[in-house]
């Protein structure tokens, strides 16, 4: 402890040496009071006005109570907390803007450090997804005879466990008309009197997610990434899911018995997904290399498989896969759409609606071919399932003989290791002294039992 | 157990609110509040290249600046205990109604358009943080999911 304090001092007086701190000495401020009520930090919108409330509601998917961000004219906001894993500790350190006049010079707040790394981040909610498990309700218990229900009705049979919901819709009309059009969005609408009676709709629920599944992928002019997914989203699901697998891994020998092998499981260049119908020249260049070499070890070539999508198309272009070369596939523009499409369907499913209705929805997203088509995409992830089971047969064949003798080396490894570590936490058991004595000579000395003998 | 429903409230009433900007340190500090006089061991430096500079406790942390998208505000807010309704005689209407609903308020104690996200030695990676990734990725993305046509629910 001693240790870092010193190291600390001195760190920060390196740093703002010009500023001539008094002394490089801890003891100099005494550190305020902790106070038990941190401030938190949010993102909130600009449109949110004054009457704004933070309420709690059932989270529509997960049927926990979640907090809302409720403005009377801008609508709903769902709140997502930030939160770094364990692996990476942060705090945050709130430093206020140091140019502030009107406050005399003293700046109008503290330098506080709030230890939680949480950042509350409210985004625009729909306020149709808080409706469907009451929708989903009337929906479940028998398909066959739904019932024409008021507002009010729906809105009776959600959840609301603090009263929060209820009460915002009372005192806000413009908040009510709002939950009324949404629910409208989704249902049939008939008029009783001088009321409207809703009843869900599947094929128009199914048009509004899937509305928002569409926004999600479409392409925002400007932006070359190819599609209106987020980066990571698209690296992850869109790119990874369709890519073929690289079979660069099956063994071609030649005569003399040497191997050649490219390495298994090595990533395509880079110009997967999106935007893969032109190959850069470099790229091609690269790949064209790689074969020819594997060519010329292997002299026999009596299989060659596919390195890279890339590589196919020079390989068949200028004739030199001599073997019988693996259709490696490069998914065609349609199909990354497609795959997009579905992506976006499902995240808005598994986030927002509740899991019988998700499924529901999924099943009519599949029978409604009329909307959208999935079948290029499902020829292509069975073509694609087929090819990988293929690579890993293929590999499993070849490493089964190595890895088994891996396993009897593990084991020894394992043991020995076993070993150390135990005896390690016996050291660690020991107090200094005792490990300090251990290195004595005793073997001139009385034992110690010997002064505990009776005496003759 | 129940939460209460929360009030927000500006620092002063003239909204004159004052600016901050919140760091986030690669590490914990188990302290919550007051760390001044801050001089002494944070003195962050912007470099010309758009990352800054700063020494915390001898080591080197490089800040990378976020910008918040358009449209939004950061705030840093505190919750306070739940208050009287009859403090509030604007509301007088809506009283009975909220008798039985805990209310308290969210103070703001600052407002910031930017963050600094600092991390060890080098610079966070924009594509693996979670903190740039969520301001970035997840706020337009989210913009995308809830929007609906608004129109029909204005003309109401």
């Amino acid at each position: 402890m001693a240790r870092t304090r010193s190291k600390g001092a001195a760190g920060t007086a390196a740093a703002s040496a010009d500023k001539k701190v008094a002394k490089p000495c801890a003891s100099v401020y005494t550190l305020p009071a902790e106070s038990d009520n941190p401030p938190k930090l949010f993102i909130l919108p600009k449109t949110a006005s004054r009457s704004a409330r933070i309420v709690t509601l059932q989270h529509p998917r997960y049927s926990r109570p979640t907090r809302y961000l409720v403005c009377p004219e801008a609508g709903f906001f769902e709140f997502t907390q930030i939160c770094p894993p364990k692996s990476a500790p942060r705090s945050w350190l709130i430093q206020p803007a140091a140019n502030d006049d009107n406050n005399n010079g003293k700046p109008p707040l503290d330098t506080q450090v709030t230890q939680s790394p949480a950042l509350h981040v409210a985004t625009p909610f729909d306020p149709l997804f808080l409706l469907l498990p009451a929708l989903c309700a009337t929906t479940t218990p028998s398909a066959g005879k739904r019932m024409f229900l008021s507002a009010d009705d729906h809105l009776d049979a959600l959840p609301d466990p603090s009263r929060h919901l209820a009460e915002i819709l009372a005192s806000w009309p413009a908040t009510r008309a709002l939950i009324e059009t949404r629910l409208a969005a989704v249902c049939d609408v008939v008029q009783a009197g001088d009321e409207n009676m809703y009843r869900v709709s599947e094929a128009k629920l199914l048009g509004e997610v899937l509305r928002k599944a569409r926004r999600m992928v479409e392409e925002e002019e400007g932006s070359g990434t190819g599609g209106g997914l987020p980066p990571s989203m698209e690296e992850r699901f869109v790119r990874r899911e369709l890519e073929a697998p690289v079979l660069g891994v099956r063994v071609a020998r030649g005569r003399d018995g040497n191997v050649a092998r490219t390495v298994a499981g090595e990533e395509p260049d880079g110009s997967g997904g999106g935007n893969g119908s032109s190959t850069p020249g470099e790229e091609s260049a690269e790949s064209q290399s790689s074969v020819s070499s594997v060519e010329t070890t292997a002299s026999s070539a009596s299989a060659v498989s596919a390195v890279s999508t890339a590589a196919t198309s020079v390989a068949d272009d200028d004739g030199v896969g001599g073997g019988e070369v693996a259709s490696a596939m490069k998914a065609p523009e349609e199909v990354v759409k497609l795959q997009r499409l579905r992506v976006a369907f499902n995240f808005v499913c598994s986030s927002y609606v509740a899991p019988a209705m998700a499924q529901m929805l999924q099943e009519s997203l599949a029978k409604a071919t009329g909307q959208v088509d999935f079948k290029p995409l499902d020829e292509y992830l069975a073509r694609l399932a087929n090819m990988r089971q293929e690579a890993a047969a293929a590999r499993s064949a070849d490493f089964s003989r190595k890895r088994t003798m891996d396993e009897e080396e593990d084991e020894r490894v394992e043991k020995r290791r076993k070993k150390e570590a135990e005896e390690k936490a016996k050291k660690a058991n020991m107090s200094r002294g005792v490990k300090e004595l251990m290195k004595v000579n005793t073997s001139g000395m009385k034992k110690m039992s010997d002064f505990f003998k009776k005496k003759t | 157990m129940l939460q209460p429903m929360l009030n927000l409230k500006p620092e002063t009433p003239s909204g004159a609110t004052p600016k901050a900007t919140p760091h986030l340190l690669p590490c914990r500090v188990h302290h919550n509040g007051s760390v001044e006089p801050n001089q002494s061991f944070w003195d962050p430096k912007v470099g010309e290249d758009g990352i800054s500079t700063a020494y915390f406790r001898g080591r080197k942390l490089q800040g990378k600046t976020v910008e918040l998208p358009d449209g939004c505000r950061g705030v840093v807010a505190a919750v306070s205990a739940a208050e009287e309704p009859s403090r509030r005689p604007e509301e007088a209407d809506v009283i009975d109604l909220e008798a039985d609903t805990p209310q308290a308020t969210l103070q703001v104690q600052a407002e910031f358009d930017e963050m600094v996200v600092w991390g060890h030695e080098a610079a966070v990676d924009a594509s693996a943080d979670p903190y740039m990734r969520g301001v970035e990725e997840w706020m337009a993305l989210a913009e995308k999911i809830h929007s609906y046509a608004a129109p029909t629910s204005k003309e109401k």
